[in-house]
């Protein structure tokens, strides 16, 4: 029971870094791999004010989501200077030099020896220790960023959004200054990321650099291609999925002493299945 | 009264003249037509008052306000709306979204928390019957077929409500049912009181729709003037031809 | 002050290891025009190759660089064949291709990773008496001094095929315009598959070079791939010069950096260049 507890909150961690990665790839065309940038951003807020100071978890949340919204402002805007397979690579950039900061801000970060002891919230009385109530915690926050997604991508907003995935020259001719737009949607999923970075770091207790590679950030896109590009439920889907995995895979019979690399193997699979049959995924409604 | 004017104005692509020193002016409520052969500058000519492409040298001037350089989103704010030669639609989008996404709101938080309100949809059902794509309008704009495309984006462009409408070869590759659509909303334009610049081939439809002709060739004004007129002159017959 | 020959030597060598990645890369590039991201983990295939036949096996060293070569080769050729061409067929965006080679970067050093451990191993089999060259105050290994050498003759190998061979004439039409290739009657696919091997195999080295110069981990490729990627990028991408030259200008940015901050930041130092290059001169230094 404590180990099904232990999955589900590693998946609602990752429906919520999905989801909010889809609002940036699927719904706007955008494909960005530096998501796992902010994700650690916000866990390596939360880790450091609350082994080194003492705030609390909450307002740890709001200052990952502040830091993380000013590191994809910047981002953001050298971003948009790029298009398509540039901004992959761009993107790939800033992924390698975030996590050259985590591994090499020694001072703050203590690189890679990590920092251990990261302590669980308590609110209103309730202790989040017990990893039920966590899990209970996460599942609300990521009702919330589905929510919100949800209400981003069928607005006005969100349609803007799809149309400069469609053709950004001819949306800005109809009058809208596709830049703010794109900042926008950029910044929003990247503070979502944030949200994801400090739950994650508050219940893993212990985080090092190496959660907040760009193998991660491929991660989370095999995420929301496998769920499908601009459907949200894909995202959450794919979640699952990917989190069972290596569940399904020891219960196969591989081997664990290569599971982590079988994992690999099949997210690579995947990718490469996915492009040649089935490129919007399983339930997406969006073709790269 | 003119609704554009453009004066001395220039662009060239690695030393080669696309436009070069154009001026004309275009009445207010008129069909212009822009004629010349392939490379003339027509289509340069659109993507220069529409901002795709930067201006060079020269000032574009849109009832009365004029502009030196033109961003591709301030467009509207001139009061001008435009269609591309090679149909551009936002293609995994339906039908209704491609028409619904140019009324919305334009700067961020307001398209963020707007009302959907009814009067955009009124809007959009009122432009899709006219281009006769109503029936059509919950399929995605990749499934239409090339007229039907074609009529979907001057739909777009009708949904405007602008003051001059540049339309890239509205007619190209349109059969006659379709061909008839188009011709009618482009005189109900007129007949509004808007003002259209079209770029067109087609010499009869020409003839039948255009007040004024304007003819290029290599970047440069060849002749300009009421259609009848400029249409029986044999120097533009012959560069027309000639191509 | 003594360390400055040092510096140099190391420029050239860290500039000749990129150059033979880039090479590859270009050639690729120019021909399909998507970046094959799966370029960097062919290195590794051909790294592998030589420790399987050399040292499992003890074969001879020179057979099993020249079957690792070729390995690498026919993996890019197998990738093309099997995956990219099918999406080329298929009319397949470079979206779709770039995520499809994602997919199989990831697969394939997963592969590589379960076959051989993640440990990480060296191919030459005495460090200690190779022999050393001293110039001026620097000192350069023998293994170091057969990359140089292989880096000239394989430019200048490459540049003789693109200029003085029927295939070369086609290659270069095709990086001009395919369209036109295709009309005046050149097989595109055969051709591009011809440039996948050759490409590949050039890969294949430069993971054997480096195998012997420091040594193999099923990782390097995506180093290897961003230092190539970056090379080409700044030096114009599909040129060959061009990737020479960047590959030089890589090498002395990132020794110059390590040597004046840190060498942890060597990473982020050349993603710094990258997004600098792509935001102020995005078409490389060569290409207009």
């Amino acid at each position: 029971m404590e180990y099904l507890i232990h999955l589900a909150i590693l998946f609602t961690v990752y429906a919520m870094l999905g989801v909010s990665l889809n609002l940036v790839v699927g719904y706007t065309g955008l494909l960005s791999l530096t998501h796992a940038a902010f994700y650690g951003i916000g866990s390596y807020t939360t880790a450091i004010l609350l082994t080194q100071s003492g705030v609390d978890f909450f307002p740890s949340v709001v200052l990952g989501i502040i830091l993380t919204l000013i590191a994809s402002f910047l981002i953001g805007l050298v971003l948009s200077k790029f298009r398509d397979d540039y901004y992959a690579l761009g993107s790939f950039g800033f992924n390698a030099i975030a996590f050259a900061v985590f591994l090499n801000w020694q001072n703050l970060t203590r690189g890679p020896l990590g920092i251990p002891g990261i302590s669980k919230p308590e609110l209103f009385g309730i202790d989040f220790s017990n990893n039920f109530n966590f899990l209970m915690l996460v599942l609300a926050f990521l009702g919330l960023v589905y929510l919100a997604s949800r209400f981003i991508v069928n607005s006005s907003f969100g349609r803007v959004l799809k149309s400069i995935r469609e053709d950004e020259e001819a949306i800005q001719v109809f009058g809208y200054n596709t830049l703010y737009f794109k900042l926008a949607v950029f910044m929003i999923g990247a503070g979502m990321a944030a949200i994801a970075g400090s739950f994650f770091a508050s219940y893993i207790t212990f985080i090092d650099p190496s959660g907040f590679t760009l193998m991660e950030s491929v991660f989370i896109l095999v995420i929301i291609i496998l769920g499908g590009l601009a459907n949200l439920r894909g995202s959450v889907l794919g979640a699952l999925f990917l989190i069972l995995l290596p569940e399904i895979l020891r219960f196969v019979g591989f081997p664990s002493s290569v599971a982590a690399q079988m994992r690999q193997l099949v997210y690579g699979l995947i990718l490469i299945l996915l492009m040649l049959y089935r490129p919007q995924g399983l339930l997406g409604e969006y073709k790269i | 009264m003119n609704a554009l004017e453009i004066k001395k104005l220039v662009k060239h692509f690695d030393g080669v003249y696309a436009v070069d020193n154009l001026s004309l002016a275009i009445e207010k409520g008129k069909i212009a037509a822009v004629i010349g052969p392939n490379g003339s500058g027509k289509t340069t000519l659109i993507n220069l008052i529409s901002g795709i492409v930067p201006i060079d040298s020269g000032v574009v001037i849109i009832n009365g306000v004029g502009a030196r350089a033109i961003k591709p989103y301030n467009v509207p704010a001139y009061g001008i709306t435009r269609t591309f030669q090679e149909v551009r639609l936002f293609n995994q989008m339906t039908v209704i979204d491609n028409i619904l996404v140019v009324l919305t709101e334009r700067n961020v938080f307001g398209a963020l928390f707007e009302k959907h309100s009814a009067h955009h949809l009124k809007r959009v059902e009122e432009v899709l019957i006219k281009v006769g794509l109503w029936e059509k309008r919950s399929a995605l704009a990749q499934s239409l077929s090339y007229g039907q495309r074609k009529l979907l984006e001057i739909g777009r462009a009708l949904a405007m409500d602008s003051e001059v409408f540049l339309l890239d070869e509205p007619f190209a590759g349109l059969f006659p049912e379709m061909l008839k659509i188009m011709v009618a909303a482009v005189k109900d334009l007129r007949a509004s009181g808007k003002t259209v610049v079209l770029i067109e081939h087609n010499m009869d439809l020409i003839r039948e729709l255009a007040d004024h002709v304007v003819v290029l060739d290599s970047g440069k004004l060849l002749a300009e003037g009421k259609s009848e007129e400029v249409l029986s002159r044999p120097e533009v017959m012959e560069a027309y031809l000639g191509e | 002050m003594d360390i400055l020959p040092q510096l140099i030597v190391n420029i050239i060598i860290a500039g000749a290891i990129y150059a033979l990645v880039a090479l590859g890369f270009n050639l690729i590039y120019g021909a399909t025009k998507f970046f094959n991201l799966a370029h960097g983990v062919i290195a590794a295939v051909g790294g592998y190759a030589v420790f399987y036949f050399a040292k499992t096996l003890g074969w001879n060293v020179y057979l099993a660089v020249i079957i690792g070569v070729l390995l690498a080769g026919i993996a890019g050729y197998g990738l093309d064949k099997f995956v990219y061409l099918p999406l080329r067929k298929r009319k397949a965006s470079n979206m779709v291709l770039l995520v499809a080679s994602l997919g199989a970067f990831t697969a394939i050093q997963a592969v590589i990773a379960i076959l051989f451990t993640s440990q990480f191993k060296t191919l030459s089999y005495s460090v200690g008496t190779q022999r050393i060259f001293e110039i001026f105050d620097g000192v350069i290994t023998q293994t170091q001094l057969i990359i140089l050498m292989s880096v000239a003759l394989i430019t200048a190998g490459l540049i003789l095929l693109l200029y003085k061979t029927r295939f070369g004439k086609a290659v270069r039409a095709m990086s001009d315009d395919e369209e036109v290739a295709k009309i005046v009657g050149i097989n595109t696919n055969r051709i591009i598959g011809r440039i996948f091997f050759i490409g590949s195999a050039i890969a294949g080295l430069a993971g054997i070079l480096v195998g012997f110069d420091t040594g193999i981990e099923p990782t390097m490729g995506l180093g290897l791939l961003l230092k190539g990627v970056i090379a080409s990028i700044i030096g114009g991408v599909g040129n060959i010069y061009g990737g020479v030259m960047g590959a030089f200008l890589l090498g002395f940015v990132e020794n110059f950096g390590i040597w004046k901050i840190s060498g942890e930041w060597k990473d982020a130092i050349a993603f710094a260049l990258l997004i600098v290059f792509l935001l102020f001169r995005p078409k490389g230094i060569m290409n207009k």
